[in-house]
């Protein structure tokens, strides 16, 4: 949280030029967590054609477990999922006290969870098949946090 | 001496002793009145023959003592009258007398004797005939009974459509055909005893051989036989024929004749047909309901790979429209689009394939297989409720003969309901398929879940038409699911866990090699 805030304070100090230095001394990770393997790869080609590099996780288990959350500046996941579900994965995070901005892409939107995910903190809820831009200024959004 | 014995026939009127000494007396007089007449005319005095005619007379129709008396009359009158005679000749006829007496004596004796054996023989005559005509009588009644017990069996024959029939082995003819085998088959009951090959033609020609094969294995086997056949009856109807046989030994043990019933089972083939008919159409209806039901789902599960497949075209694009397009990327890119454009198709023919209308049709089916698929086809649902699915199989699998679309829909009904018993639960939500083989070749799959578990006390009931827990529910989905298993010989049935949820499990008799 801590170095998160001084990069932050950093970035804002300089130039975009030197956002992008920091950002990548740093090597901020976008995680991806989903469990359908095609949209896995199809966001991971997505961020890359960005230039953004990516980590995919099958679960929000296998996520946990990986220790990689505090490396990482951004979490886009899908919220319905065997085990673990996206909003339960948030919550988590919450209660760790690791404040990942999550943008949520799911198949399942309505109302109550957008709602639901938004106030736990989320900076994003997108309805597949989403818009790649809107994605992308969110991620981009996230990372200049 | 009146005898007395049984039969009134014989009886002696005991009341005229008063006319039988009379006629003794009377014959006397009239025997010496005719020996007066004849004196008077001169012709030769045989008072003597006339005497003996009336000791005669009286001792047959008197009996022995008037005759005793007469004869003793006649010997006084012959004192009195001719007493000029000497009395050598005196003794003489009298002498004649005794001796007559004693004769008439024997007569009588002999006469009784007769009448005796007569009323006797007249007894046992008259007892014969009252037996007799009692046996006639029960005879009678016996045959109307008989009448009456075959009437009935020829109306139950016609009610039930069966015909009795009885076939002599040796000589391949029929000893008894009932009058309702002969309207089963056609013939007319005036052409008389119908022969072997007469029957013969009447069966289908496709038929001819399995029936031949079951009799002649009853013959060889010297045992029972069940058949089923077609026949075509001279109409060019075709009836279902369904025939039974008993075998029927000499006390040799060889084999006398056949007696057996054959039951025109038409109309229940009929009603089997349009039955199973109607079943293959409410299992469609109600998998077309279920299809339904997972529309959400499927709406769901194809979303995915197209936002997949347009996130990748986005892609592409992007690595086109650099100042320098990377083509390696993007043909890596228009590559993923390919795959996520064939699931999105997949997931659509595998669905459709659901909605098709199929004919049941019987054959080898891999259980597992279905098993399998049934698993892909509801991972969309499973999904939707952070359900995770498994399957865990048997390590060989044996071969069940059923219809596989009927099976799909089963397992289909049955994860559906897990699934809908999961949605709104807490803590881990699985959905576990398991198939194993029991000791007596039963293939068993059962369904398992951790959701709210079955009705109290009902796990029974809920297999019946109707029963539903769901607010929307038809009620219909296990009933249907139940009489497949059941047509294909299995169970089906369900239990709760010992832990959280319910298990379904289904029972299925698996192929066993034909020996013969």
């Amino acid at each position: 949280m801590i170095a998160n805030s001084q990069s932050i304070i950093a970035a804002v100090a300089a130039e975009r030029y030197f956002v992008t230095m920091v950002v990548q001394r740093k090597a901020k990770m976008v995680a991806i967590v989903d469990d359908d393997e095609l949209m896995r790869s199809a966001l991971q080609g997505m961020l890359k054609s960005v230039g953004l590099p990516s980590r995919v996780f099958a679960s929000a288990e296998e996520f946990l477990n990986s220790g990689q959350h505090q490396q990482t500046a951004c979490l886009i996941a899908d919220i319905r999922m065997p085990g673990m579900s996206g909003l339960e994965l948030q919550a988590k995070l919450n209660a760790e006290h690791c404040r990942i901005p999550t943008i949520f892409i799911t198949a399942h939107g309505d109302t109550k969870m957008r709602m639901q995910a938004l106030r736990a903190g989320a900076v994003e809820f997108l309805a597949k098949p989403f818009d790649d831009e809107v994605l992308l200024e969110s991620v981009r959004a996230a990372l200049a946090n | 001496m009146t005898v007395t014995t049984t039969g009134k026939w014989f009886a002696r009127p005991v009341a005229a002793a008063a006319l039988r000494y009379g006629l003794a007396f009377a014959s006397i007089a009239a025997a010496m009145g005719l020996a007066r007449l004849f004196l008077y005319f001169h012709l030769p005095q045989p008072f003597a023959a006339f005497a003996l005619s009336a000791i005669a007379i009286t001792f047959w129709y008197g009996g022995n003592m008037p005759g005793i008396v007469a004869a003793v009359l006649a010997s006084t009158i012959r004192y009195s009258h001719w007493s000029e005679a000497p009395a050598v000749s005196r003794a003489i006829y009298d002498l004649v007398f005794l001796i007559f007496a004693f004769l008439m004596m024997a007569i009588n004796r002999s006469r009784t004797e007769l009448e005796v054996r007569v009323a006797e023989r007249t007894a046992d005559l008259t007892r014969a005939n009252k037996d007799l005509s009692l046996e006639i009588a029960q005879r009678n009644r016996a045959e109307e009974k008989l009448r009456q017990s075959e009437a009935y069996l020829a109306e139950a024959q016609k009610l039930t459509h069966t015909g009795s029939w009885a076939w002599d082995v040796a000589e391949r003819c029929a000893l008894h055909l009932s009058e309702e085998w002969y309207r089963i088959y056609g013939f007319d009951p005036e052409e008389g005893m119908i022969t072997w090959e007469k029957r013969l033609e009447r069966i289908h020609p496709d038929d001819r051989a399995g029936q031949q094969q079951a009799i002649y294995r009853a013959i060889n086997e010297k045992s029972g036989y069940e058949v089923e056949y077609r026949i075509i009856l001279p109409s060019g109807t075709i009836r279902h024929l369904h025939s039974v046989g008993h075998p029927v030994l000499d006390a040799s043990g060889n084999l006398v004749k056949f007696l057996g019933s054959s039951t025109d089972i038409t109309e229940r083939r009929q009603a089997e047909e349009a039955l199973r008919q109607a079943q293959a159409d409410l299992a469609r209806i109600s998998r077309i309901t279920t299809m339904g039901e997972l529309t959400a789902s499927l709406a769901h599960e194809v979303n995915q790979p197209i936002a997949a497949a347009v996130t990748d075209a986005n892609t592409c694009s992007r690595w086109l429209n650099r100042d320098q397009p990377d083509l390696d990327e993007a043909r890596e890119a228009a590559s993923r689009m390919v795959k996520d454009a064939t699931r999105a198709a997949e997931i659509i023919s595998r669905t459709r394939l659901l909605f098709k209308k199929v004919n049941p049709q019987w054959e080898s089916v891999d259980m597992h297989q279905i098993i399998r698929e049934m698993v892909a086809v509801m991972s969309g649902e499973a999904a939707r409720y952070s359900i995770s699915v498994w399957a865990e199989l048997a390590a060989e699998l044996p071969e069940v003969m059923g219809d596989r679309v009927q099976l799909q829909q089963v397992l289909m009904n049955l994860m559906m309901n897990s699934i809908e018993a999961m949605k709104d639960t807490d803590g881990p939500r699985e959905l576990i398929i398991r198939s194993q083989i029991t000791e007596n070749g039963q293939l068993v799959v059962s369904i398992t879940d951790t959701g709210v578990g079955l009705p109290p006390h009902q796990a029974n009931k809920i297999f019946d038409a109707f029963f539903t827990t769901k607010p929307q529910g038809t009620g219909m989905g296990l009933r249907i699911s139940r009489s497949i298993v059941e047509s294909h010989g299995g169970r089906l049935w369900a239990a709760d866990n010992s832990s959280r949820g319910a298990s379904f499990h289904l029972s299925l008799p698996t192929k066993v090699k034909a020996h013969e």
